[in-house]
């Protein structure tokens, strides 16, 4: 158990966390998107859970916190997937460059 | 009292605003009578103040704690109160502001929609011009120099002539930038200080290596004095930092142009000696000789180019430059001649143009222009107001016995002493304005008559009032100028101690 | 004497009077300012003959704190301040009395007194003033006063342009006073006139100082006075009504550059370069106004560079160390020349021209008129026994001794210059035929004659306080307990008295043969020279001189500010306001409503941030 630091729950935490911003400021599906959001919550959680064990104050709220993120991001998915499936309804498309309603 | 009397003065026009919300909109004459009601308490206020001699000013200082920044109470720092107090040099320039605030509430009968809102926003302005001059520490100032442009903005840009969003806009873009550089010169000092107070900045500022919680190098304090003057020549206007000034002034309806060239320029000239000159004296030397060439730049440089208009607006437009240049002139020199000419420049120059351009109203009112080709002859239909506008060119001119003689003179002689060849250039000046300023008014006035004027009425009963006001000022000052110099003197012995002696 | 300083107060309360109610009044304000100026003439008597017997009177109060330095304001009586006062307050009480017939029906008749009450002010104010500084200030209200009543006639472009530019020439020499006054300020410590002379009398100023100052003092004299080259306002002035030339630009105010120099004669005294300049300046002037005086043929004109020309005397006469002779001039100058303008304005007035061509043959309609502008004529000429043949001689015998021969010469022809065009006038307007179309001629009223007749006396009878044969008792008193202003009478030789009542004498029979009895062709000169006509008609084009030099300058100049105005200033704003408005279209760009392009600029900014962190540990030193 104490084999494995901090640093690489830090590190995988932090690829993952990468890979989740490339995908969610790059990639043209908007479904693919989605899941790279939920990829970087998802990094947030292991350090949050790497921390509540290997922190400066171990504790509990750590973990009581990934926990909470991952209900948000379930409630999270599934308003952004609706969403979605009510542009899709509209527009026939989940390319994301084509959602540039903001601009107006 | 006392320890409420400096905000009921600056905030007594707030009173007509509240009375103005609650009237309808319609009511013309009763709107413009509260309107310049309102700024009937600040100017009897002023003058008790005034009155009352400058020796005892210390007892209208107030000081309330008003916001605090971090955990610094055992340091007594960062800490912003709500501070106001005079000295001899406020307390002149808060009478000039309210007497030329009262005097263009009568000019603004010839304002001719939405009186309501005018009225609002002109006594908002008055209230910032106070409160700038009453400001002790730097951050009440900065709200109240941003309250300032505000109302301006709108009274330019809604009851200002055809071009009147442009000049609106130029104003707000400049004064913006101004601002800006203005409100980081101002973070800086409060960082590294703690304190935003004037006085209080002063005295540390003159101590070598002081304790401060952040260090000041001599190139942090040069820098922020450049700061400083950019943000203030901005306002003066200084050269090349005035073509939004010229718009202003055409566009923006007369009485609005008595107060913006009357004492939102002087904010300027305020800015530079109290800040500039006040908080770094020792960097204030070295550019000594910039402002001074500016000055003397400035000074040729309006005068010529008042010369060349045909807009009566814009001689005078570019006569303010000119005339802004002598306070320059004055502050270059850096001797008591030549900042007591500076500061008698600042109040003459307001009492002057202020006169001139509610002539210019006048006239436009009549005439709907104010071109001088249009306007020759003018004597012959209006003996008495071609009378009192050949009265002002003269006291702008610098005709001894009328203000405008007593800074340029002492502006003068103040330079003459430090860079006499460079103030000798500057002599030019001093024909030149005689020269443009007789070119514009003996062209409206006197000569072949270019139009009728039979039906024509001369200066109404109620246009006589700030007519008579300011020329009995200008010549008081010009007879008399201790009235002005000597509630000046201990604020020039401080800034002289500041200097160095 | 203690209230000496009332004597100025008369008039402004005339002026503040007569504008407030003036209107009012009509012409009954004429009494208002007559009345006033008397109590000033008469109070000015008064100080002039306790001036005899006490000492010089000063008083001063603080007008004007400047750090340690005390501005005062004051009034000081000594000799030669008591007798401008009686000048000054005498010829303007005739001329306030002369206007009210000049001036009469005139619409803004009020308007015409208030302006001569100010201008009477300010020069009383001048002639008493104990420093330079308020000297300084009544020598600009004098020119303001001068200005207003040059303007009168408002509504005429000629009296706009006259008055314009003598407000504006006179401001160039003024400014030349103003700097010299500054820089002998920051020398002495002090304006006043006292303190100057003894610094200088201990050698506390360098010589190069003293002359430099003293040249830019006498620049303001030359504007004020008319001097060669800022002279052109003088003649150009005569758009003024006549009564106002009389008194301004004739016997006060143009005299008022003749008085600096010579209330600072100390100054100037102490520096033989400024005293040479001086001379020449003078010299030069009375040869060069009386030349165009020879040929003009407006009356007034005439009368103007007569004006131009008799000042230049006096400043030579200062210039050759001759103080009394050029104070005595002034003196003598101020009556005649007076006389003169009175009556040519009572010409003028009796034929409503003043071209001397449409006159002529006036001797017996002018019974008054004639007599008293000969008496003018002949003082004027230096005809001994009348006053000016006294004053003149003084200055010729100042300039001869003080060994300025060359100068000396051209004054001597400069004198016969002046009795010469001055009896042309005189045979144009008086004798002969009546020429042009002159209606019924009528003398003028009394109100008008009784001035010119008191003027009259004095043209004849002036000269004799101050004689070689009588005794110099003007001198004398002049420089009394004062070493500086050289001596009351110098002793010259006798011959110069001779030459200078020949010359006069020759310039009179040349005018009567020419003028008179006509045995010489009035074109002779026209004919043989064109040319040199031509040019003295023209006034040696120097009018047309500073329109393609000076005027033309100042409008380049001005055009060049103008383009940097409009292309470098504006430009610069165009540059600021092009990048705010680029900054704008770029910022509108990246607003493409794209969620993800958002999101990677706010990523980029984080990290940024973040390195700009990392670099810095946090704190920018």
């Amino acid at each position: 158990m104490s084999g494995v630091p901090i640093s690489a729950y830090l590190t995988l935490a932090l690829v993952l966390f990468c890979i989740g911003l490339y995908g969610a400021l790059t990639k043209r599906n908007t479904v693919i998107v989605l899941i790279s959001i939920e990829l970087m919550l998802n990094a947030v959680n292991i350090n949050l859970v790497a921390f509540s064990k290997f922190g400066m104050i171990p504790s509990i709220t750590g973990q009581v916190f990934a926990l909470f993120t991952i209900a948000v991001a379930a409630a999270e998915a599934a308003v952004g997937l609706a969403i979605l499936i009510a542009l899709y309804r509209n527009r026939k498309t989940v390319n994301i460059d084509e959602m540039d309603t903001m601009k107006n | 009292m006392n320890e409420y009397f400096l905000s009921i003065l600056v905030f007594s026009p707030l009173l007509g605003i509240a009375v103005l919300a609650l009237m309808p909109k319609t009511q013309e004459v009763a709107i413009k009578a509260v309107g310049f009601l309102a700024t009937l308490p600040a100017l009897v206020l002023a003058l008790v103040a005034f009155i009352g001699g400058s020796d005892h000013l210390k007892k209208y200082d107030i000081q309330i704690e008003w916001i605090r920044f971090g955990d610094y109470e055992a340091f007594d720092l960062f800490k912003i109160d709500y501070e106001l107090g005079l000295n001899g040099f406020s307390l002149v320039l808060i009478v000039l502001t309210a007497v030329i605030s009262t005097l263009a509430a009568i000019a603004s009968i010839h304002i001719k929609k939405e009186w309501k809102g005018y009225f609002m926003l002109f006594l908002l302005l008055e209230v910032g011009m106070l409160g700038v001059f009453a400001a002790q520490n730097l951050i009440l100032f900065f709200i109240f120099f941003e309250i300032t442009m505000i109302p301006m903005f709108f009274l330019i840009g809604k009851w200002g002539y055809f071009e009147k969003e442009k000049a609106a806009y130029s104003y707000l873009i400049y004064n913006g930038l101004g601002s800006a550089i203005l409100l980081i010169v101002i973070m800086v000092l409060f960082a590294r200080t703690g304190t935003a107070n004037i006085d209080a900045l002063a005295q540390l500022m003159a101590v070598e290596n002081a304790n401060t919680v952040a260090p000041f190098s001599e190139t942090l304090k040069f820098g922020l004095l450049i700061a400083l003057l950019i943000a203030f020549g901005v306002k003066l206007p200084i050269f090349p930092l005035h073509t939004w000034m010229l718009r202003v002034h055409v566009q923006a309806p007369p009485a609005i142009v008595m107060l913006h060239s009357g004492i939102l320029l002087k904010i300027g000239a305020f800015g530079l000696i109290r800040f500039g000159m006040g908080i770094f004296p020792e960097q204030f030397k070295s550019i000594a000789v910039l402002l001074a060439v500016l000055g003397v730049v400035n000074l040729l440089y309006g005068a010529f180019l008042a010369f060349k208009q045909s807009d009566f607006k814009m001689v005078l437009a570019y006569s303010s430059i000119s005339h802004m240049g002598i306070v320059l002139i004055g502050l270059g020199a850096l001797n008591e001649a030549g900042i007591q000419g500076a500061i008698f420049q600042v109040v003459s120059h307001g009492l002057i143009s202020a006169l001139l351009f509610f002539l210019v109203g006048v006239f436009y009112e009549r005439f709907h222009t104010s071109t001088i080709a249009n306007l020759g002859g003018m004597a012959k239909g209006m003996p008495l107001a071609a009378g009192f506008l050949l009265a002002g060119a003269m006291a702008s001119l610098g005709l001894p016995g009328m203000s405008g003689f007593v800074s340029e003179f002492m502006a003068f002689l103040g330079l003459f002493e430090e860079m006499p060849i460079l103030a000798a250039i500057g002599c030019i000046g001093i024909i030149m304005t005689a020269v443009y300023l007789l070119r514009a008014v003996l062209g409206m006035t006197y000569g072949r008559a270019n139009r009728d004027f039979i039906a024509v009425s001369d200066l109404k009963s109620v246009e006589f009032i700030p007519v008579v006001a300011l020329l009995a000022l200008i010549v008081l000052i010009g007879v008399y100028p201790s009235v002005l110099s000597d509630p000046l003197h201990s604020t020039l012995e401080t800034i002289m101690l500041g200097l160095g002696g | 004497m203690e209230n000496a300083w009332i004597i100025p107060l008369f008039p402004l309360l005339s002026f503040l009077f007569l504008l407030l109610f003036g209107r009012r009044l009509k012409e009954n304000s004429a009494y208002i300012g007559m009345v006033l100026t008397l109590a000033s003439l008469v109070y000015s008597l008064v100080v002039l003959f306790e001036r005899f017997n006490h000492p010089t009177y000063k008083a001063e109060v603080t007008w004007l704190t400047i750090g340690d330095v005390q501005l005062t304001a004051g009034f000081e009586v000594n000799q030669l301040n008591a007798l401008m006062l009686v000048i000054v307050s005498l010829v303007s009480f005739l001329v306030h009395t002369y206007s009210k017939g000049y001036m009469h029906g005139d619409g803004r008749f009020h308007i015409f007194y208030a302006y001569l009450g100010l201008f009477t002010f300010a020069m009383l104010g001048l002639v008493v003033s104990p420093n330079l500084l308020q000297t300084y200030i009544f020598w600009e209200l004098v020119g303001a006063g001068s200005f207003l009543l040059i303007g009168f006639y408002f509504y005429k472009e000629e009296a706009k342009a006259a008055a314009k530019k003598a407000f504006i020439m006179t401001r160039i020499g003024d400014v030349g006073l103003l700097i010299g006054m500054i820089l002998l300020f920051w020398q002495v410590g002090s304006f006043e006139y006292d303190e100057i002379f003894q610094a200088v009398d201990e050698g506390a100023i360098s010589a190069g100082m003293i002359t430099l100052t003293a040249i830019l003092i006498f620049v303001g004299a030359v504007g004020k006075s008319g001097q060669f080259p800022l002279h052109t306002w003088l003649p150009d002035a005569m758009e003024g009504p006549t009564p106002v030339s009389a008194l301004i630009h004739a016997a006060t105010m143009v005299a008022a550059g003749v008085y600096l120099v010579a209330a600072l004669f100390p100054l100037f005294a102490a520096s033989e370069a400024a005293l040479m300049t001086i001379a020449i300046i003078g010299a030069f002037t009375a040869i060069f106004a009386a030349s165009i005086g020879l040929v003009q043929k407006d009356i007034k004109r005439v009368l103007a560079y007569s004006t131009v020309s008799q000042l230049g005397y006096m400043m030579l006469a200062l210039g050759s160390a001759g103080y009394v002779a050029g104070v005595f001039h002034l003196m003598t100058h101020a009556f005649f020349k007076a006389l003169l303008f009175l009556a040519a304005g009572s010409v003028i007035h009796a034929v409503h021209t003043q071209n001397i061509e449409e006159m002529g043959g006036l001797w017996k309609k002018l019974k008054l008129t004639g007599p008293l502008f000969l008496i003018g004529t002949l003082a004027i000429s230096g005809v001994p026994l009348f006053s000016g043949f006294f004053s003149k001689d003084e200055i010729l015998i100042s300039t001869w001794v003080h060994g300025n021969t060359f100068l000396f010469w051209l004054a001597v022809i400069a004198a016969f210059f002046t009795a010469f065009y001055m009896f042309r006038l005189f045979f144009m307007v008086f004798t002969g035929d009546a020429r042009g179309k002159q209606k019924e001629v009528h003398e003028s009223p009394s109100v008008m004659t009784f001035p010119m007749i008191v003027l009259g006396i004095l043209a004849i009878v002036a000269g004799y306080v101050n004689t070689p044969w009588f005794g110099t008792f003007l001198g004398d008193w002049l420089v009394a307990d004062n070493d500086a202003l050289g001596h009351g009478h110098i002793e010259g030789p006798a011959w110069i008295m001779i030459v200078a009542t020949v010359v006069s004498l020759l310039g009179i029979y040349l005018a009567w043969l020419i003028y008179g009895k006509k045995s010489i062709q009035r074109d002779w000169l026209t004919v043989r020279m064109p040319l040199t006509y031509n040019v003295l008609y023209n006034k040696y084009y120097i009018d047309e001189f500073y329109q393609l030099t000076v005027v033309k300058a100042t409008k380049g100049f001005t055009a060049v500010l103008s383009f940097i105005e409009t292309f470098i200033v504006e430009g610069l704003v165009k540059l600021v306001a092009g990048i705010v408005h680029g900054l704008g279209i770029i910022g509108s760009k990246i607003q493409n409503g794209q969620v993800q392009a958002y999101g990677t600029v706010a990523f980029v900014g984080l990290a940024v941030l973040i390195v700009i962190f990392a670099l810095t540990g946090g704190y920018l030193k």
